[in-house]
């Protein structure tokens, strides 16, 4: 039953996969992404990992996914050009990654398992389990990720923001004061 | 070569660790071939769930929950990515039209 599964959401995966790659417009390779996220998120259930399970699908195929999509309609349909600049990149890409294939598979023969640690399999991965490890040996890294997501959240809007205009030198469109609450409405007429 | 009991059922670690190389490598691909940069972003975020994959493997393969801990740090990571780089990308098209990478190249680099 397990296998079963297993090379079913493999299947699925490595399709979205190649769907990522080989897509023409962005917002396919988009919903492509989707499926593989969703599909190893089944991945990670098998691997008694729930808590991780449900962040993958919430945060990740959901928020970050949802983030994607928004750009995209916000830029339009871009359709992708199809030769590069480079003449041989598809080919000396390709040899490439199977060189880096090639590398992981020799790599995956000769990896030394270490003995596992013998704990309690119904208590792995679940809520308490990843708490019991983020609050109190890796409290000091769970709270540095704050100081990060704070400064990913300034930076977007730091880099999102409205431009003062230079060559005026005045405030920007947003700021007049006519475009507030408080400037100077046109007489209400009844 | 260690199999891991799941439901019954005998699973290698190592077809694991195969599906998620081989996922690095389409993202790999990705990276190397496309020429949009928000697909790129895309590859990125392919390879990183790869590398979560790897990471989860191996918490399960050791009954150790550090594996999952870390996937979670790197979700993080991944989430702060993506924005910055939506945003940088958002601002790049605001000003001129950047549907081939290879446009950007104003340093001669």
């Amino acid at each position: 039953m397990a296998i079963a599964v297993f090379f079913i959401a493999a299947a699925v995966a490595i399709l979205g996969g190649v769907g990522v790659v080989s897509f023409h417009q962005p917002i396919r390779s988009v919903l492509s992404l989707v499926l593989v996220m969703l599909a190893l998120s089944v991945i990670f259930l098998l691997l008694g990992a729930q808590f991780v399970f449900a962040v993958q699908i919430i945060v990740y195929a959901g928020a970050v996914m949802v983030l994607f999509l928004f750009v995209i309609a916000l830029l339009g349909p871009a359709r992708e050009l199809g030769r590069g600049r480079l003449r041989y990149q598809g080919w000396a890409s390709a040899v490439f990654v199977l060189v880096l294939l090639g590398l992981m598979w020799t790599m995956l023969q000769g990896v030394q398992y270490r003995q596992p640690d013998k704990t309690d399999l119904n208590f792995f991965g679940t809520v308490q389990s990843i708490a019991v490890g983020l609050f109190t040996t890796y409290l000091y890294p769970f709270e540095l990720t704050s100081i990060l997501l704070l400064v990913a959240a300034i930076g977007a809007i730091y880099l999102s923001r409205k431009r003062i205009d230079e060559s005026e030198g005045g405030p920007a469109e947003g700021l007049r004061p006519s475009a507030g609450v408080g400037g100077n409405l046109p007489p209400h007429q009844t | 070569m260690s199999t891991l009991n799941i439901g019954g059922s005998q699973l290698d670690a190592s077809w694991f660790l195969l599906l998620s190389a081989v996922l690095f490598g389409l993202g790999a691909i990705g990276v190397l071939v496309r020429r949009n940069p928000l697909v790129i972003l895309i590859s990125i975020e392919l390879m990183l769930n790869a590398a979560n994959l790897t990471l989860v493997a191996f918490a399960r393969q050791l009954e150790n929950i550090e594996g999952q801990l870390f996937a979670l740090m790197s979700m993080t990571v991944a989430a702060a990515e993506a924005v910055v780089g939506l945003a940088i990308l958002v601002d790049i098209f605001r000003v001129r039209d950047a549907e081939d990478i290879d446009d950007l190249s104003e340093l001669r680099g």
